[in-house]
């Protein structure tokens, strides 16, 4: 029975250890299948996503719904391409062995977690959607719920680097998680909007190219010091939707 | 010496992942600023201030308790930079889609800076656990040297970043 879990033959049994017991988990990204694991951690990702994604979309409802189920799957997959070869490179560099399969497996099946974990917050989008929330609880909330599921996909990289315990495994991670939090803020940043107030006009499939997340960090600070680079706040014909 | 005790051979691949690195990271500024000389300039600060400071690495170590060898030295620099050619190899893909996706000159100095600043400290680790210094002076030197030159480095590539971009 035991064998039985260690090495599921179904791509549900993975994703029922990743679920229950990720220490298991971990162990056979070191030494089981890494091909099987990529692939089943991909369909996860994109199911998941792409089912918040719909949810998001629904806030607006029509196009945007397709438009936010492409997009999600896109900005986790994206993050897990950009940041699997930092990952292996920098413990590379702090002496571990190359092996950036492993890593990339690693790395897949964190972000599956996540969006696992985000995916089961789906009820309280829709909750939130047919209680008529305003726009703003919504993003909160949306935030608060990608918060959450973006900690559990880096506490299960800490926890795969903390069992590994090889050379520098502290910078990795530290490195790791700076990578993982700017290349994931940007790309989600890039690829936004996900939720749109229900009033907008029209839905745009991604916004034009412009300043990035940290443009627009440092932008809400200087706003919240009462420093402005315009004359006078967006009239209502120029806000865009 | 030992056998078990000699030091591992280098590795061409991550010495020329050395070279090639700082020259990409120019490029991302290069790219960014319509202007080649980053291209040069990058790695120019970052070989010139490794060859004018290593001798000094090896003078000040070497005169403490227990300094390790020439030889070591020489070994532990080239690991460590081995160590910073593959740490840019991984981050500048990151860098690069980060810059391209914004229209902003100061996000891509942000992000090159960071890039440059996170393989140097990789870099500055990785040296010292192959230098691993076995007294109290030892130590000291490894800090003061490293403070010495991330400081010379980061000046010279906020001047340039500063000179290109903003």
């Amino acid at each position: 029975m035991i064998g039985a879990i260690e090495t599921p033959k179904l791509s549900l049994g993975t994703i029922d250890l990743l679920l229950r017991d990720r220490d298991r988990m971990l162990i056979k990204i070191r030494t089981g299948n890494v091909t099987e694991i990529l692939r089943t951690m991909t369909v996860t990702i994109m199911v998941a996503m792409a089912i918040v994604g719909a949810a998001l979309g629904s806030y607006r409802g029509g196009e945007q719904i397709f438009y936010a189920a492409i997009k999600l799957p896109l900005v986790l997959l994206g993050t897990a391409a950009l940041s699997a070869p930092a990952l292996t490179a920098i413990g590379t560099a702090l002496g571990r062995r190359s092996r950036l399969a492993v890593d990339l497996a690693l790395v897949m099946s964190a972000l599956a977690f996540g969006a696992l974990i985000v995916v089961a917050f789906t009820p309280l989008i829709m909750l939130g959607r047919t209680l008529d929330a305003s726009y703003h609880e919504m993003i909160l909330g949306t935030v608060a719920v990608f918060a959450i599921g973006g900690l559990a996909a880096l506490g299960m990289i800490i926890r795969a680097m903390s069992i590994e315990a090889g050379r520098g495994w502290r910078t990795a991670v530290a490195t790791m998680c700076l990578v993982f939090v700017m290349v994931g803020g940007q790309l989600s940043w890039a690829l936004r909007p996900y939720l749109v107030r229900p009033k907008a006009q029209e839905v745009v499939f991604v916004r034009e190219v412009e300043g990035s997340l940290f443009d627009a960090v440092v932008g809400a600070v200087r706003s919240a010091r009462g420093i402005y680079h315009r004359d006078h706040a967006p009239v209502p014909d120029e806000v865009s939707p | 010496m030992t056998v078990a005790t000699l030091p591992r051979p280098l590795d061409p691949t991550r010495l020329a992942l050395a070279a090639a690195g700082p020259i990409a990271v120019g490029a991302v500024l290069a790219l960014r600023a319509g202007d080649v000389s980053p291209l040069a300039a990058t790695p120019a600060i970052v070989f010139g201030i490794a060859a004018a400071t290593c001798p000094a690495l090896y003078i000040a170590i070497a005169a403490t308790k227990h300094g390790p060898s020439l030889a070591e030295v020489a070994r532990a620099l080239a690991a460590s930079f081995g160590a910073f050619g593959i740490a840019l190899a991984g981050l500048v893909l990151p860098a690069l889609f980060i810059s391209v996706s914004s229209t902003a000159n100061l996000t891509t100095a942000v992000v090159c800076s960071v890039v440059l600043g996170g393989a140097a400290m990789i870099a500055m680790v990785r040296l010292a656990t192959e230098l691993a210094p076995k007294s109290f002076g030892g130590v000291v030197v490894c800090i003061v040297w490293a403070i010495a030159t991330l400081g010379i480095a980061g000046r010279l590539w906020l001047d340039l970043a500063a000179e290109v971009l903003l």
